[in-house]
């Protein structure tokens, strides 16, 4: 199962390059993909937006779009907007590593800019 | 009774910051630098700033794309333990506003601005968004919490 690793800041200025991540999975035919927020630490609208947009995909296609965070602000973020029911939520690279034995793509998507 | 010197200030204090910079995404860093720096002179504890940060990038989620040849205004006005901020293009044509309304419709953009909705309900006292003559202006107001 792919990885997207995104560090950092993720809003306007970094979602496109989440977005294009996602999209150059789906067109390759992943339709399991984690993305792995762990050491993200900060997610606007726009990056859940992309997100969501992913996870429908992921599901039309029969799979699905798993988050992996740690951060309480960013689980914060998924709280008020009700996305902490919507995507499936894991806390350990553990899991990710339990369910991707056989070796899975990852692919790392840092923040363009560092403050 | 004497109040704290740093808590007569806070009350008595007012200060305006205005910020102009050409609207490209990467440079809305700007604005969550300049609104974290003004929420700690508020008084705000630390996840109050995160929440101001976060809203001020919502702020221009609620304005829409970014689009070339505009300009991005922000008004950080701090009095006593209230922040108001207020984002606003400028220098908007009839072409970039269509480019923007173009953008909108996009489905990351339509799915943001619900999500924009809910966190910038959650985050801040009040926000709003208005059309004036020279576009759209997007606001907030959030007011240091008194459980500190």
């Amino acid at each position: 199962m792919p990885v997207v690793v995104v560090t950092g800041e993720i809003d306007l200025a970094v979602a496109p390059s989440l977005r294009e991540s996602l999209t150059e999975l789906l067109a390759a035919g992943h339709c399991n993909i984690f993305v792995d927020l762990i050491d993200a630490t900060f997610l606007d609208s726009i990056a859940l937006g992309v997100l969501v947009g992913a996870l429908e995909q992921c599901r039309e296609a029969g799979g699905d779009l798993k988050l992996l965070v740690t951060e309480p602000r960013i689980l914060r973020v998924l709280e008020i907007t009700g996305l902490s029911a919507t995507f499936s939520i894991h806390s350990s690279r553990d899991e990710v590593s339990s369910s991707n034995s056989n070796g899975g793509l990852r692919e790392r998507l840092e923040e363009a800019s560092q403050q | 009774m004497m109040e704290p010197a740093g808590d007569a200030l806070i009350q008595e204090d007012h200060e305006l910051i205005e910020l102009s910079f050409p609207a490209h995404p990467d440079l809305v860093v700007l604005a969550r630098f300049a609104a974290a720096t003004v929420a700690a002179r508020a008084g705000f504890d630390v996840e109050e700033i995160e929440d101001l940060r976060l809203a001020v990038d919502e702020l221009f989620v609620s304005l829409g794309p970014m689009t070339r040849n505009a300009c991005v205004r922000i008004e950080l006005d701090r009095r006593g333990d209230t922040v108001s901020i207020v984002s606003s293009f400028e220098g908007v044509t009839a072409r970039s506003a269509m480019e923007r309304a173009m953008g909108q419709q996009d489905e990351t953009w339509e799915k943001a601005a619900e999500l924009s909705e809910l966190l910038l309900d959650s985050l801040v006292d009040e926000h709003g968004r208005e059309t004036r003559s020279g576009g759209p202006v997007a606001w907030l107001s959030k007011r240091r919490s008194f459980a500190q």
